[in-house]
């Protein structure tokens, strides 16, 4: 069978499993994002008890492997009364994996903001909760964004394993294709090149997008 | 359903798992071994003196990098056969992960080597210091310790990959807890101890990373922070 | 500030619009609109998914078409491919409500699910090279030859080959069929057990690398039955599966026409001793 002709009986299919792969690269960059904002701040919290539950989830969710979590997540879980579907199962457990990743490059962008800026704000009187908002947290993201742009890609990578739990999305399908007809270098060849593509031409230009403009917000021109 | 957890049944399993833990262990070590082997390959074929080869050569880091290491796995151990390439499941792993890490272990040397500032390459053609003299006795040692931490960070990072290796049969730690869950049809306890016996071995291994770190700072002479 | 959580609160709670483990039982959730999810492997030509998804072999049909006897018509089921040892754990886990895999009813199984009547009589088969060098045609004869046995994890021939004596050193465990086909072809193996129809399956995709080891050689108690996993939970949808079952295993043409394209045929259809009891308590 030649490329083309495997391409014309099974490329429709590829195609709806990377939709579903783009769904959870995004639905997961979206959830490790915001619980690396909200477990970065706590890291770096004077509260030293908030401060200690952010260290066990980071430490916890670093130590064990993200496939682990994932059985885990969909195979255990309902027998403790939580049952969540298999894509948000995927999402979940790969969100809260980079998540622990991403709260500690966040902890690492905010300690890196210049100290003259903590005490321009202390001199303002300005309340912690404003501080962090108005101050700390606009200029990490020129400092945040090169690390988890990097992360970011290898979330993408990631997202192969929820074919694993049932999800039906690229790495499902080239399997499944594999299992039928056996064309292992064409299916796996085919789905090397997808993924390849998203990431190359779309998810890291999107992410160098967003480091120009997170540097062009602060009145840093970069580059 | 319940959420019933059986010690007896624990206490059944462990010793099986902890068996294949040795099996992970090995598998991360070895891996390992070949990434920090592929990992120079790459970074001396990014620094030809000829230019295709090194575009070449970028162009294949930048793929194996941008690309899930299951599907690698998949494609190695179904693809190779078919092209004579014979390979057991364990020599499909170690070959798989040795080019998929050594495309990162070459960014860590990189960094390492540019870390070193230039002025020292300009006092070592100055004193005339032959290219593999200076490379030997003033770049690498100061490399190094750059090199340290992400070096380790990889291992730690094999390490926990070793997981996927059970999708193509190496009977490491997490292919011995789908097979004694398949035999019992019981998931729970399994899959939690594997979850445990991570914990257990990653935990320390990053701090003794962290120790090793501030070990060679301070050999070199350099106080961190 | 506020916006910002309100909107992560609201995030939060779609992406955990949880789908609890009710105590429901599966005859009212469908009564109530809710979908009859099928597990099944990837198996051919047993059980496995179409390019869309949609389920083909012959267990499948023989399914489908006892539950459109029951008045269950297809857009009311889901169809969702587990790896094959995520089959039992995943029904349990409420992940499917009932396994159509093609699994033979064995005692430790029974102890997790329940099964369905039988749905035929199957035998197990070695696979070999082309002309058995070894001279392997079942298990004492694996374990003579010292020859390296492939098969899956969590297939029934896992304890069989246990219970025959095959010390675990010459076992080799993988994902499902394709992985014993993928490992047989690499030369990783010397020999794999499977069903006989599996294993027909692999010869046929395998342009005659391969052949059946004479089945008959294998020993007597092998050959069993399969029917379809629910679980413990669920007996009153058991039992009225079970009524449709005997509906259509009496006037079965309809039910052969679908399933016969995929090899099963009259020659399947067990002696009345072996029930799903009988099996259970072997």
């Amino acid at each position: 069978m030649s490329y083309f002709s495997f391409l014309v009986e099974h490329g429709s299919t590829l195609l709806l499993g990377t939709v579903t792969t783009v769904k959870v690269l995004i639905c997961a960059t979206i959830l490790y994002a915001l619980i690396s904002i909200i477990f970065g701040l706590m890291r770096v919290s004077n509260n030293s008890v908030i401060q200690g539950i952010a260290t066990v989830y980071i430490e916890f969710f670093r130590g064990t492997s993200l496939m682990v979590q994932l059985f885990w997540f969909y195979y255990v879980l309902p027998f403790f009364g939580l049952s969540l579907e298999a894509f948000t199962s995927g999402v979940v457990a790969i969100g809260l994996n980079f998540g622990a990743y991403g709260a500690e490059i966040v902890r690492g962008g905010i300690l890196a903001v210049p100290k003259g800026q903590w005490e321009g704000a202390y001199a303002l009187n300005l309340s912690p909760a404003k501080r962090m908002r108005r101050i700390i947290i606009p200029q990490i993201f020129p400092i945040i964004l090169p690390p988890a742009a990097n992360l970011t890609v290898e979330l993408l990578k990631a997202t192969a394993l929820v074919a694993l739990v049932t999800v039906v999305d690229l790495t499902f399908e080239a399997k499944q294709i594999n299992a039928i007809t056996w064309l292992s270098a064409q299916c796996f060849g085919t789905a090397l090149i997808i993924y390849y593509i998203i990431s190359r031409f779309f998810l890291v230009p999107f992410l160098r997008w967003l480091e120009i403009l997170a540097a062009r917000k602060i009145g840093k021109e970069k580059i | 359903m319940n959420a019933e957890w059986r010690w007896d049944f624990t206490y059944q399993i462990l010793p099986k798992l902890l068996w294949a833990t040795l099996n992970t262990i090995m598998a991360a070590g070895i891996g390992y071994a070949i990434a920090v082997i592929v990992g120079m390959l790459f970074l001396l074929g990014q620094r030809t003196p000829y230019k295709v080869i090194n575009i070449i050569v970028r162009e294949v880091v930048e793929f194996i990098r941008s690309t899930p290491l299951l599907i690698q796995l998949f494609f190695v151990y179904f693809v190779g056969p078919q092209f004579g390439l014979i390979l057991s499941a364990w020599v499909t792993a170690m070959i798989t992960i040795g080019l998929h890490f050594g495309t990162y272990l070459s960014e860590v040397y990189r960094g390492a080597l540019e870390g070193v500032p230039k002025s020292q390459w300009e006092a070592c053609r100055a004193l005339n210091f032959s290219t593999i003299y200076t490379y030997r006795r003033i770049v690498f040692p100061q490399a190094f310790p750059i090199a340290i931490p992400g070096m380790g960070n990889y291992l730690v990072g094999i390490f926990k990959d070793t997981p996927l290796l059970s999708t193509i049969g190496v009977a490491e730690l997490f292919h011995a807890a789908t097979a004694v869950g398949g035999e019992h049809y019981r998931y729970l306890e399994p899959y939690t101890m594997v979850g445990v016996i991570f914990l257990a071995l990653s935990i320390p291994a990053a701090i003794g990373i962290r120790k090793l770190e501030r070990f060679v700072n301070k050999a070199q002479g350099k106080v961190k922070n | 500030m506020n916006k910002f959580l309100k909107s992560i609160g609201v995030f939060l709670v779609i992406l955990f619009s949880i789908s609890t483990v009710s105590a429901e039982t599966l005859t009212n959730k469908l009564k109530n609109g809710g979908k009859l999810r099928l597990g099944f492997g990837t198996a051919v030509p047993w059980a496995y998914a179409g390019d869309n998804g949609q389920p083909l072999g012959f267990v499948n049909m023989i399914a489908l078409t006892v539950l459109e006897e029951m008045g269950i018509t297809e857009d009311q089921m889901e169809f969702k491919t587990f790896e094959w040892s995520g089959l039992i754990p995943g029904i349990n886990a409420g992940r499917s409500d009932m396994i159509t895999g093609g699994m033979y009813i064995t005692p430790s199984r029974c102890k997790s699910m329940n099964f369905s009547d039988p749905i035929g009589v199957f035998g197990d088969a070695m696979m070999v090279p082309k002309g058995n060098p070894k001279g392997i045609y079942n298990y004492a004869d694996v374990i003579k030859t010292g020859a390296k046995l492939v098969t899956g994890a969590g297939f029934n021939t896992v304890a069989a080959a246990k219970k025959y004596g095959v010390p675990e050193s010459q076992m080799m465990l993988v994902e499902g069929e394709v992985g014993i086909l993928a490992a047989m072809k690499a030369g990783r193996a010397d020999v794999a057990v499977q069903t006989l129809f599996g294993g027909k399956e692999h010869v046929e995709k395998s342009n005659g690398m391969f052949e059946i080891a004479d089945p008959k050689k294998m020993p007597e108690e092998t050959l069993n039955v399969v029917g379809m996993g629910f679980r413990k939970t669920d007996t009153e949808f058991k039992d009225n599966f079970n009524k449709a079952l005997a509906k259509v295993m009496a006037n079965p043409a309809k039910m052969m026409k679908r399933a016969g394209k995929y090899g099963y045929g009259e020659a399947q259809i067990q002696p009345a001793h072996m029930t799903t009891a009988w099996a259970c308590n072997r």
